[in-house]
């Protein structure tokens, strides 16, 4: 409970009214409910938290923070 | 696992704890809120990799840890009544009320059910409905539209037995009651990801204004929660001269 994680959407489909989707996380597959991100596409990395996506994540900012990341470890070690 | 993995690479973990270490003039006392961050930072060790000057006091973050006792009583009670189908978050399970604990109530012959999602205690009061379902409704931010959407679903499917029991807390409450405690040693926070996902930032300036702290939002990865340090110390130590 107490994370949210990352995962793909790989099928959407409305279920008693909800859009519900299939999420991979790595190999593992779970039930996730979109009624919260509605723009939400196959294919796209949201953030699950209690079965439920709460953002979805832009490829933009992960690259912009991954060249980040990258930069840091390019730091000498003290 | 995609944008989780290259969080947990060895080489930006070092070169952060390289860059802090350089960074860090005199003693900091930091807090992070969330119960996921602690168990990140006591997983990878952070802690002892941080130097000396830092100390990680562990926040009010966790909804189990500080929903109140009488509301676990109340979970307890519920649970044991007849005709009840109790349904929880799993780490709820565990924690004592007066007496004893939701796992002891279960193994007396209550029906008590670990429930990964809000939505999975309405699918069990569609299944049963002889029976009534009760969802314990805890959390910060973060579970608050997950559990309110049980509501909404359940009065859409004209559920008459479905029923909460609730006990929500929010962060910023807790950040000022802390900040405003005499004693208080906290000088700067590691907030969480998830929370602002939800809520957004627009609660944190006026505390850090308030306040003179820095607040930083930090994801759950070892590099997340080093980068979040190494930003808290730099506007700490560039901000002691100005207090």
């Amino acid at each position: 409970m107490c994370l949210g994680v990352p995962g793909q959407v790989m099928e959407i489909r409305q279920v008693d009214g909800l859009s519900m989707a299939t999420v991979d996380f790595g190999g593992t597959r779970r039930d996730v409910c979109l009624a919260y991100v509605p723009e939400a596409k196959v294919g796209d990395f949201v953030v699950v938290h209690v079965g439920f996506a709460i953002s979805i994540v832009s490829e933009a900012e992960a690259r912009e923070t991954r060249e980040l990341l990258e930069e840091i470890a390019s730091f000498p070690e003290a | 696992m995609k944008f989780v993995d290259e969080y947990r690479q060895a080489a930006p973990v070092h070169a952060l704890l390289a860059e802090i270490r350089r960074t860090v003039k005199r003693p900091w006392v930091l807090m992070e809120i969330c119960g996921g961050q602690t168990h990140a930072i006591l997983r990878y060790g952070l802690d002892q990799l941080l130097p000396p000057e830092i100390e990680l006091v562990h926040g009010p973050g966790c909804p189990v840890c500080v929903t109140p006792l009488e509301q676990v009583d109340k979970a307890l009670a519920i649970a044991a009544l007849p005709g009840v189908t109790f349904t929880s978050y799993g780490d709820m399970l565990r924690v004592p009320g007066s007496g004893r604990d939701l796992f002891s109530v279960r193994a007396a012959g209550g029906d008590v059910r670990v429930v990964y999602s809000p939505l999975d205690a309405i699918h069990l009061a569609q299944a049963n409905p002889d029976r009534q379902i009760v969802f314990f409704a805890i959390g910060f931010e973060t579970t608050a539209p997950a559990n309110a959407m049980s509501v909404l679903q359940a009065e859409r499917l004209e559920l008459t037995n479905f029923s909460l029991l609730v006990s929500h807390v929010r962060v910023p409450p807790a950040i000022h009651a802390i900040l405003g405690a005499p004693g208080n040693r906290v000088e700067g926070f590691l907030a969480a990801g998830h929370v602002c996902a939800v809520m957004g930032y627009h609660e944190y300036p006026p505390i850090a204004e308030r306040y003179h702290v820095p607040v930083v939002v930090t994801g759950f990865e070892p590099v997340d929660l080093l980068r979040g340090v190494l930003a808290t110390v730099r506007q700490l130590e560039a901000g002691r001269e100005t207090r």
